[in-house]
């Protein structure tokens, strides 16, 4: 007897397989952010570190430190860091700065995005205090910000690493019409 | 299952229905099977044309007759058409025809559900080439389309809606192959012996409806970053762009895998055909198909190692990617095996199938370069990349495409091809395609990057020498479709068997074949 698709076991299977799979490369999202962090793969900074020194044996050394900055796309802001080179020596905690200037008349929100560079250098960038933490900053027009970064390399990080590269990405999240008359000129 | 097409008329044999609607209305395996393949072979010719236009951008350094986001546009549609386009509907083509005939089935299982299947496709190509005459034209952030780069481009969800669309018609394709190949096989063909085509189709519709659902959710979540303001992988929002390469390649390897089963068993058909021998190692073959198939989920991020993977999952996917020589080796080896002491001659398609191991061993063997971390790192991006999947995927898959077609147009006109002019198509394509492809390894190595419309001028001959291959290779195809016509008007006869050598159900019934063949299943014995 003729039956139809949907009576057909092998035709329903074949159906359901194709629509987990679906959704399993929705659930690849998180599974991939679970596993990142798990492992501290990826140059990702997860949170805010406390600063405890270890009782430990392990040497204090000199590591380099270059800051970078990115502006995404084509955000009005001008982006940098105050130093581009520092060179620390493990567990001590050191302070930077990064600068942002709005160069328009809008209120622009942004939102700055961590990376380090090895990969795997990630996980002994301690990062006591850092405006990558902070979520959304708004720079209203024309202004000037100076962002603080205070961060220490654990004594841990891999020996052959002796060059650690801080990079920022500023996105811009929001850009608001304000009025704003300009009278220096 | 046999009587979907009893229900509107009560003769026997009934032939097709008159007329151009005919095309539209038709649930006949040979019909559909005709329709993807002069589908394929158009987009074979636009995807083709496409192609002519780099190779004349590139044929001189500096920019000539394009500007640089024209010239990214022809790239990437050139990847869409051949591969979405091309390849794939062309092996879908065969397989509307062959399935049925090789495993003594009437038709296909699912006859409506086969003709929606190919109407989805010249719908989508519709959608996508729509963009053509839009202001922000074709999409032009190549075939991968990494994000973020194309959530910001104009016209994505043109884009994303023609990539839904062939998805759905992939997957209802391969659901029909699978429920076919499950239910209808003569009574006495068993699992082990089904002809290898029929196998490497098998294995090639359970890998798409395994990825082509992933791909869907990638363009999906595409969409949503493009318009619905998500993040999946826009990192202002606290996305991740690497991410979007995970899920891309975790299709897209798969992808590689469906491009070439086929061919693996259309060459182990044509190899023993005119070698007048059983194949070498028939179980053999069927291990190594589906152990390619099972690795293929596990190396997806060879195509990302320079995106800062750590060093234990750069070892995992070089590895895993090297252990995939294995099997197929073993399948190189087999044709080989099948090839020594047997009485061989060279008709067209032998020189296509042997062309395509040949070459196919080759790309292999730059893969096999490419998965090494290490030295990927100068090769990633490059031209010898370009050179690579091109060795796979034109004297590859392309070339048995044509060997199938040389192969079973007598059985399926009724009519033998011209085999002077199939000779000469032969050696205009080898020579083309090896002229084209085999200079971009060396300027590969030497550092010319892939998807630049320009380049330095040390590059400057080899790329002359890869364009007028390509132009070679390009025109040549139109002979090919001068023989296909050829045949179908004016061929002499050709009888039932078609080959000497020839063995399988589909060489039982007559040339052409009828309209419906095995409507009482044939015995198999043995």
């Amino acid at each position: 007897m003729a039956k139809g698709p949907f009576q057909n076991k092998i035709f329903l299977w074949l159906i359901s397989a194709a629509g987990i799979m679906f959704f399993f490369s929705f659930l690849l999202v998180p599974l991939y952010n679970v596993f990142c962090e798990v492992t501290g793969l990826n140059g990702k900074i997860y949170g805010p570190s406390d600063f405890l020194k270890k009782e430990t044996e392990v040497k204090e050394r000199e590591v380099n430190i270059k800051f970078l900055s990115i502006v995404s796309g084509s955000a009005p802001v001008v982006f940098y860091p105050s130093t581009q080179n520092l060179t620390v020596i493990t567990d001590n905690p050191k302070g930077t700065t990064y600068i942002a200037e709005n160069k328009s008349n809008k209120r622009i929100t942004v939102r700055i995005v961590p990376s380090v560079s090895p990969g795997l250098a990630a996980d002994s960038v301690k990062k006591i205090q850092c405006f990558c933490l902070d979520g959304d900053i708004v720079l209203e027009p024309y202004e000037k910000q100076e962002w603080q970064l205070r961060f220490f390399i654990d004594s841990d990080l891999r020996k052959n690493v002796n060059d650690v590269y801080l990079s920022y990405t500023l996105f811009e999240k929001d850009r608001e019409e304000i009025m704003v008359m300009k009278h220096e000129h | 299952m046999s009587a979907v097409v009893e229900n509107h008329d009560h003769h026997d044999h009934h032939g097709p229905q008159k007329g151009i609607w005919r095309w539209f209305t038709t649930t006949n395996h040979k019909d559909i099977g005709t329709l993807y393949l002069w589908f394929s072979f158009l987009a074979f010719l636009v995807g083709g044309a496409f192609a002519m236009g780099i190779r004349a951008e590139l044929f001189e350094p500096g920019l000539q007759l394009m500007d640089p986001i024209r010239y990214n546009q022809l790239v990437t549609m050139h990847g869409l058409i051949m591969i979405f386009g091309g390849v794939m509907p062309a092996f879908v083509g065969l397989a509307n025809w062959l399935i049925p005939m090789q495993i003594g089935a009437p038709d296909m299982a699912l006859p409506r559900m086969n003709n929606l299947s190919f109407w989805l496709l010249p719908t989508a190509f519709a959608i996508l080439m729509s963009t053509a005459f839009m202001e922000g034209g074709m999409p032009g952030f190549g075939w991968t389309f990494y994000a973020p780069l194309s959530t910001n481009y104009p016209n994505v969800a043109f884009f994303v809606f023609a990539v839904h669309i062939m998805g759905i018609s992939s997957i209802m394709g391969s659901i029909n192959v699978i429920v076919t190949i499950m239910n209808m096989r003569a009574p006495g063909m068993n699992l082990m012996k089904m002809p290898l085509f029929v196998w490497s189709w098998l294995i090639t519709a359970y890998l798409l409806i395994a990825v082509m659902p992933v791909l869907a959710g990638a363009v999906t979540m595409l969409l949503m970053d493009a318009y619905f303001g998500t993040s999946f992988f826009d990192a202002a929002g606290g996305g991740d762009p690497v991410l979007f390469q995970h899920i891309f390649w975790f299709f897209g390897h798969p992808e590689v895998y469906i491009m070439i089963l086929p061919a693996f068993g259309i060459t182990s058909h044509i190899i023993s055909t005119f070698s007048r021998k059983p194949l070498f190692g028939h179980s053999s073959m069927v291990y190594a198909m589906v152990s390619i198939a099972v690795l293929s989920f596990v190396v997806w991020a060879h195509h990302m190692f320079t995106v800062g993977m750590p060093l234990a999952a750069e070892l995992f996917f070089m590895w895993a990617t090297m252990l995939i020589a294995i099997p197929t080796g073993v399948k190189v080896f087999n044709w080989c095996a099948t090839i020594f002491k047997g009485s061989i001659t060279y008709e067209t398609p032998m020189l296509f199938a042997i062309a395509f191991v040949v070459l196919f061993t080759i790309g292999g063997f730059s893969g096999l370069m490419l998965a090494i971390t290490p030295a990927d790192f100068q090769y990633h991006d490059t031209y010898f990349v370009v050179a690579h999947f091109h060795y796979v995927l034109v004297p590859g898959s392309v070339f048995s495409i044509m060997a199938a077609v040389y192969y079973w147009l007598p059985k399926w006109t009724g009519n033998m091809y011209d085999e002077k002019l199939g000779k000469l198509h032969f050696w205009l394509s080898f020579i083309g395609v090896n002229v084209t492809f085999f200079p971009q390894h060396f300027v590969g190595l030497a550092g010319m990057p892939r998807r630049y419309a320009d380049y330095s001028l040390q590059f400057a001959e080899w790329n002359a020498v890869s364009s007028v291959g390509a132009f070679l290779f390009g025109l040549s195809q139109l002979l090919f479709l001068y023989i296909v016509l050829r045949t179908i008007f004016v061929g002499k006869k050709a009888t039932s068997q078609v080959w000497e050598g020839a063995d399988g159900l589909e060489w039982t019934v007559d040339s052409p074949a009828p309209y419906h063949s095995f409507e009482t299943p044939p015995k198999i014995n043995g």
